[in-house]
């Protein structure tokens, strides 16, 4: 059994290797031909140890990366944190009320396409605050896929399991406890880290506009007006690794909820 | 013979007050109980997109308690849904149903359902499965008492060495077993089984016939039994009364059987009495229009 399951790993860590080595040998490409405009790998880890030197000082004018990486992650905390609480008992509620969905789905069609770069000088407007207008941005972005997929899995609650309801006369509690939250959780999770995936996006645009604090700042700031492309390509791989880190942590959640099923 | 008078009376909805000796046999009960299922001139239509669809029609059934009754024809004729007016799950757009003397207006503690896919919570075990259901359903008894409650059934259906197991984790004839079980532990006075053995293997299906008949005569014969069914055999073997519905729509009662076959009832001997071989050629005929090829 044990020999079975490393080389599973095995070949994961080879998929893996395989994978980083391509991108690498593309990026190198890439650079090379546009004659380090897009600087190359080496020159991009130089640059690295640089920037991971003392990540988390937290001086008035010195932030290290580490701190920027953390004030940014706070934001996408609050943002989806506050868009949780709201997407997931509209979603149930929705998908348990057929009349309620059909009222509601025109005005999540709407929403859904803006883009945060327009809701961000809205939250700008109404909150005079850069930081709560980026939470305010990550709220309205990220509540979507929570909000559909929590409603589609309400809806599709099975007979079967309503007639239990039905039959042996569950009181509403005891069926939203024992019947529509069991049913739903693995929906209302398949939608949060979609949520996640989108509220970290969201925040590095965010940051671009709004100045201050944070990753994407640092992408704007130090990167493109400090002319450092190279800074940028260290931004671009810390926030793919955190996006990673992110969506393969609600993986594992879903694994370990689904296995009690 | 004896059971011919008895059918034809039945037939015509009339009560069957034959002299007592004639009716020992079939009748338990004294002939002055009260019904324990009485269905008044039921229609049960349905609107869907291409108009009125109407599943039963005019259908009117009287059944005493302690009476196992099995309600028989082919697929879409119905039964399920004149089921579903006893349960509540249904409400008839004609007449009444009165359950234990009282209309039914829906689900209730009297009346016990086993569905045909069982309809296990898969994400609770086995315990919780029949307890959350004593739980909702004896709403004034103590937790102490629910826990006994769900304990007996458990008990009652061999299923206590596999309280902790997920329904997943179970076969097929099990996950009917804690279905029945979860019906028989609200303790009503009604059960009604909806095709509760048609998924499952021949074999299992027999032993399942044997544990029923167990369970209900455990219970001193006291609870009845409607038996929704494809199968002529399971319906002889177990009911007092088979009710043969022509097919739908607008399905109406064909023919109401008697089984005066005496109690317990043995699954080897049975097929060799005479009395079983009328009754499973009558019903069969009801039943088939083509028995062979050259039909």
């Amino acid at each position: 059994m044990k020999k079975v399951i490393s080389l599973q790993t095995l070949f994961a860590i080879l998929y893996f290797a395989l994978g980083m080595g391509l991108l690498l040998a593309a990026w190198a490409w890439v650079s090379h031909i546009t004659k380090n405009e897009v600087p190359s790998p080496s020159l991009t880890w130089k640059v690295f140890q640089e920037v991971m030197q003392s990540p988390f000082q937290n001086d008035a004018d010195v932030k290290g990366i580490g701190t920027k990486l953390l004030s940014s992650l706070g934001r996408v905390g609050i943002g989806f944190g506050l868009g949780s609480l709201l997407a997931v008992p509209l979603g149930l509620l929705l998908g348990s009320n057929i009349r309620l969905m059909n009222i509601f789905n025109p005005i999540i069609q709407i929403l859904k396409p803006v883009s945060p770069l327009a809701w961000f000088p809205l939250g700008l407007a109404i909150f005079k605050d850069s930081p709560k207008a980026s939470i305010f941005m990550i709220f309205i972005c990220c509540i979507w896929p929570t909000l559909i997929n929590t409603a589609m899995g309400a809806a599709s609650v099975p007979p079967d399991h309503k007639n239990v309801s039905k039959a042996f006369a569950f009181s509403p509690l005891k069926y939203i406890t024992k019947i529509l939250l069991p049913y739903t959780l693995p929906h209302i999770i398949t939608g949060l880290r979609l949520s996640i995936g989108v509220a970290w996006m969201v925040i590095v645009a965010g940051e671009m506009l709004s100045g201050g604090m944070g990753l994407g700042y640092f992408v704007w700031e130090e990167g493109f007006n400090g002319g450092s492309i190279e800074k940028i390509l260290v931004a671009i791989l810390i926030i793919g690794s955190v996006g990673l880190l992110l969506d393969k942590a609600f993986i594992a959640l879903e694994k370990k909820l689904s296995y009690a099923q | 013979m004896i059971a011919a008078p008895t059918t034809v009376l039945n037939t015509a909805g009339l009560d069957a007050t034959l002299p007592k000796s004639l009716v020992a046999k079939t009748n338990h009960t004294a002939t002055d109980t009260p019904l324990s299922i009485d269905i008044q001139n039921v229609t049960v239509s349905f609107k869907t997109n291409e108009g009125v669809y109407t599943a039963v029609k005019n259908i009117s059934l009287q059944v005493k308690k302690g009476e196992i009754i099995s309600l028989i024809g082919h697929s879409g004729c119905g039964k399920s849904t004149l089921m579903n007016t006893i349960s509540g799950m249904v409400s008839p757009s004609e007449g009444t149903v009165l359950a234990n003397q009282k209309k039914v207006t829906g689900p209730g503690p009297d009346r016990g359902i086993v569905f045909q896919n069982y309809s296990l919570l898969p994400w609770l075990t086995v315990y919780q499965n029949i307890f959350v259901a004593v739980d909702s359903v004896m709403k004034n008894k103590s937790k102490a008492d629910k826990i006994a409650l769900t304990e007996n059934g458990l008990k009652m259906v061999n299923l206590w060495p596999h309280k902790d197991k997920l329904p997943g984790q179970l076969s097929g004839g099990m996950k009917q077993r804690v279905a029945i079980a979860r019906a028989f532990s609200i303790n009503p006075s009604i059960l009604l089984l909806d095709e509760p053995f048609g998924a499952l293997d021949a074999l299992t299906k027999s032993a399942m016939h044997i544990e029923l008949l167990k369970l209900w005569n455990l219970d001193h014969r006291e609870k009845t039994i409607i038996l929704v069914t494809h199968d002529i055999e399971e319906a002889i073997f177990l009911s007092d009364r088979v009710v043969v519905l022509n097919n739908g729509p607008a399905a109406t009662i064909k023919e109401i059987v008697d089984v005066p076959l005496a109690r317990p009832r043995n699954k080897k001997d049975i097929v060799h009495d005479p009395e079983y071989m009328r009754i499973h050629d009558k019903l069969l005929g009801l039943l088939m229009h083509k028995l062979s090829i050259n039909d």
